[in-house]
């Protein structure tokens, strides 16, 4: 019975849960070409020492799992599938568990700074005309941020010179489409437009806030109206 | 292999038994990871009973790893299909003619559950003006597609906001998700100047039954 047990153990299970393992990883990397022949050849090797074990049993009846002369070998056969499936389950963490993690906190980041820019973006106080506009570039990849303030600023100038005062808050806002290093982000704002004498307008534009993952931050680089 | 010895004789397990039943005991016990009856642990026995432990470890965080990730990829493709469905049926409305109104509308109300679908006239009816209005051949486009994650109902003034449909889980409905499209739909007049009507809607897909169905329709304003 005990002989059984381990015949089912060490000649069976280990060499079967090895090779599943090496599946598993195949599965996390969706089948690299290295991976690939990597497996065959490993999963070779272990056919051909479950074929030779079991052609021994047969001769001698007496496996790697029952040899009582043999305790270094039978360690070896679980170090080497002990090995396997931590391999598997570490490959696993690191491809699934954790990119499904930075896939959902990619997701909330990169909508609150798109609200974030799109709402400093689309605000505007003539006593204070560069503060929104600090606030924005900082968001910015700094390549873009320069390009981007002197654009405000022309629009600006006008804005400020009527006193119009708008204020932005964000309506709704969801990811379009995000990708490890890139995200689209629609912004549907609403702006409240005040000049002095003039009945308040309102207005609820739609803007696509386009941002890029550098190094573990995500920056703006470009915010546009959707149609 | 060492079990090839010629000087260890091919007994059966049965016959070879009796000599080895201690060292056996222990060894078994040890090796399946079970409590031993009081026998001798061998160091060999021991670390296999630990490389054990943590091979049967790895399989459970293994499942865990695979079940949680299948989850999640089974979300991202429902939210999908959620996009899918609800710019689906904004097409059918944005492209909604005078000519083809009515074919439009019963394919709309089709596509809705709930109190949507009950009071869908009423809901519709400012839709419906608009296409009216228009009286011409328009097309309609999805400039953008979103599930809403960021929503802020802003205290609107009474009397600018438009009457929005809001309802409830519907009934047989295990979950709603809410959409935001912004969508362009021009018209053609012959002889005047092109028309475009600007859409920012907001619509729930309830999942009824496996069949994503429109459940509330609203517009962002």
């Amino acid at each position: 019975m005990r002989n059984v047990w381990r015949l089912l153990a060490f000649d069976v299970m280990a060499p079967l849960a090895a090779i599943a393992a090496l599946l598993m990883v195949g599965v996390v990397l969706d089948w690299p070409l290295w991976w690939v022949s990597g497996c065959s050849v490993l999963i070779l090797l272990i056919v051909e020492g479950v074929g030779v074990n079991f052609w021994l049993l047969r001769r001698d009846s007496v496996s790697v799992g029952t040899d009582d002369d043999a305790p270094g070998l039978r360690l070896a056969v679980v170090l080497l599938c002990a090995v396997a499936l931590s391999a598997a389950v570490l490959t696993g963490y690191t491809h699934w568990t954790k990119s499904d993690r930075d896939f959902k906190k990619d997701s909330r980041e990169v909508v609150q700074i798109a609200t974030g820019m799109a709402e400093s973006m689309a605000s505007f106080t003539p006593s204070a005309p560069t503060s929104s506009i600090d606030r924005a570039a900082a968001m910015m990849a700094p390549e873009q941020a320069g390009a981007f303030k002197e654009q405000y600023k022309k629009s600006s100038a006008e804005l400020a010179q009527h006193h119009v005062t708008a204020q932005a808050d964000t309506l709704a806002a969801g990811v379009e489409a995000i990708g490890p290093s890139a995200a689209s982000v629609a912004v549907i704002l609403r702006v409240v437009q005040e000049t002095p004498g003039q009945p308040p307008s309102h207005a609820a534009p739609a803007l696509r806030v386009t941002l890029t993952k550098r190094g573990s931050n995500w920056l703006v680089t470009d915010v546009l109206p959707i149609r | 292999m060492s079990d090839g010895e010629p000087t260890e004789p091919p007994t059966p397990q049965t016959g070879g038994a009796d000599s080895a039943e201690p060292d056996d005991a222990s060894r078994a016990d040890a090796d399946a990871a079970e409590p031993a009856g009081g026998g001798i642990f061998s160091g060999y026995g021991i670390a296999s009973a630990v490389l054990g432990l943590l091979s049967v470890g790895a399989v459970v965080l293994g499942v865990i790893i695979w079940s949680a990730h299948r989850d999640e990829v089974a979300e991202r493709n429902y939210l999908s299909r959620v996009m899918q469905t609800a710019a689906e049926w904004t097409g059918v409305l944005i492209n909604m003619n005078s000519g083809n109104i009515d074919a439009s509308l019963q394919r709309l109300h089709d596509g809705t559950v709930g109190e949507l679908n009950a009071d869908f006239d009423a809901a519709v009816q400012p839709y419906r003006q608009v296409v009216e209005k228009l009286q011409s051949r328009s097309a309609g486009r999805i400039d953008a597609v979103a599930i809403e994650t960021v929503h802020r109902d802003l205290d609107t003034q009474p009397g600018v906001s438009r009457p929005v449909v809001t309802t409830k889980l519907p009934p047989f409905a295990t979950r709603t998700d809410s959409v935001m499209l912004v969508a362009t739909s021009v018209s053609e007049n012959v002889g005047a100047k092109p028309q475009t009507v600007h859409w920012n809607l907001r619509l729930d897909v309830s999942n009824v039954d496996g069949k994503l169905m429109i459940s509330g329709l609203g517009s962002i304003r």
